[in-house]
């Protein structure tokens, strides 16, 4: 009994290190993990691959740099999907603490792989405040909502954008978002302008999002880092993701663990207790 | 790697380190760290709007030619009334602008984008029942949806036939929470993933440049 009395008053900070280490050693010496497919992250590889090519889509960093872990996997392998079927990029975000700058370095570091030129090939729109308006104005005008592009080029002056006024122009968003800001590309961009939409999106917000594959509002979804992983092994460029599910499995095994031993010191503990009262 | 971007790995890894020391206990790099990010981020912020916003959008179309901007431009200015009690009342009128272009904005969308859909989602599954797994899906979709929304009807006390179909709407919304609570283990798990991702891949990488 004294062994359980222990776990239940354990200092939580050990929990802490324990947890830290599950996540570091993974790193070191790495554990090959299975990463199955799921039809959710399947079905977005496959819509994309079904796009004509050189056809021009959105790329939306609505992200956080906290959750680059998750987030930027997901964008660096659409890139790599997109740019193998010769599209034309818009990149944008609708946050303003980090969406810009890593679109830019996230595009600019892999547009030399494909050759691909900033202003013919890809164009990187930044930020505006406000996502409502910023969503509904681009459905008459983009230029309206970015009469430049993030470095303060006219769009105009900007040859990729001169067939490009607004969404009947754009054959697919993908839209990788740590936030609630993929409802609104759901509600007011994919309903009133009917323009087909994918997301990949933060583990905490999946679960919400599953729904509108059900109803068919987004082609497909990534959920999380495992979601991550997924679409990197299907275009074939295994990354941070697929390196970083070694330390989610090692973490949640550790995570199932606790939650048992927790459980069983409890029922002893209570069992004990009873008894002794 | 340059001297500028050891420079900043380095400065990127002492806040992380500093962030990190809170689990140990509370302590001066943490406390630190917390103001910078709180300081940075703010200042950032309204640089960025200065420039996308009030430069872009509003003094430059102006400048321009767009001289009815000004109007928009003054009830936005309005919205600073708040902070002068005799005449705070003032900035009621931008917020109602505000308002009903929001409920207008929003009700449409809302309900076009997200509540149709989803309700035809949910009856399309028992409209597309083909084979016996079918079926089963959407007996769980049907028991599901209608059991939770029993569960939050509050006007009668739930007793009787209605007492045992919110008890299973009750069943329905723990496994949701569970589903929920796992992804969000992940999320959590991933951002500590990305820092140490950080810290072993670049941080430690530094060392080479420097030892």
């Amino acid at each position: 009994m004294e062994f359980w009395k222990r776990i239940e008053g354990i200092d939580r900070r050990w929990i802490y290190l324990i947890v830290g280490i599950a996540v570091i050693v993974p790193f070191l010496l790495p554990i090959p993990f299975p990463i199955s497919i799921t039809p959710e992250a399947q079905m977005l590889y496959d819509h994309i691959e079904s796009l004509p090519d050189s056809v021009t889509v959105m790329l939306v960093f609505d992200y956080y740099p906290s959750t680059i872990a998750e987030c930027e996997p997901m964008a660096r392998s659409a890139l790599h999907q997109f740019w193998r079927k010769d599209c034309k990029i818009i990149t944008l975000s609708n946050i303003p603490l980090g969406g810009p700058s890593m679109a830019e370095t996230v595009t600019r570091e892999i547009a030399p792989e494909y050759n691909k030129v900033y202003g013919e090939d890809y164009v990187n729109l930044g930020y505006k405040a406000n996502y409502v308006a910023v969503l509904s104005g681009m459905g008459t005008s983009i230029r309206s909502i970015f009469p430049t592009d993030n470095s303060g080029t006219n769009l105009d002056d900007i040859p990729m954008m001169d067939s490009v006024f607004n969404y009947e122009q754009v054959s697919f968003i993908f839209e990788v978002a740590d936030n609630a800001t993929a409802d609104y590309w759901v509600s007011i961009v994919n309903a009133q302008y009917g323009v087909p939409m994918g997301c990949g999106t933060t583990a905490v917000s999946a679960p919400k999002y599953y729904a509108f594959v059900g109803s068919g509002q987004f082609v497909g979804l990534l959920g999380g880092m495992k979601g991550a992983a997924e679409y990197e092994l299907l275009v074939e460029k295994p990354g941070n993701a697929v390196i970083g599910m070694g330390a989610q499995s090692m973490v949640h095994l550790l995570i199932i663990a606790l939650v048992i031993l927790g459980n069983i010191g409890f029922f002893m503990l209570g069992k004990h207790r009873r008894r002794v009262s | 790697m340059s001297g500028w971007e050891i420079f900043e790995v380095w400065v990127i890894a002492f806040f992380t380190l500093s962030l990190f020391s809170f689990m140990y206990k509370d302590n001066p790099f943490y406390k630190v760290a917390e103001h910078i990010f709180a300081g940075l981020s703010a200042g950032y912020y309204v640089g960025l709007i200065w420039e996308s916003v009030i430069v872009q959008q509003l003094w430059d179309p102006m400048m321009g030619g767009d001289w009815w901007l000004v109007f928009p431009g003054i009830l936005g200015f309005l919205m600073f009334a708040r902070f002068f009690p005799k005449v705070s009342w003032v900035s009621r009128t931008p917020l109602a602008f505000v308002m009903g272009v929001t409920a207008g904005i929003f009700i449409i969308s809302q309900l076009h984008g997200l509540v149709l859909p989803q309700m035809q989602a949910t009856m399309g599954v028992v409209d597309d029942v083909n084979g016996f797994w079918d079926f089963l899906l959407a007996t769980v979709v049907v028991v599901g949806v209608i059991s939770t929304l029993i569960y939050f009807y509050f006007s009668k006390e739930h007793t009787g036939a209605l007492g045992v179909t919110a008890k299973v709407g009750i069943w329905f919304i723990m496994i949701s929470f569970g589903a929920h609570f796992g992804y969000t283990v992940m999320g959590r798990v991933s951002l500590l993933i990305g820092r140490v991702q950080f810290l072993v891949e670049d941080w430690v990488g530094s060392f080479s440049y420097i030892f």
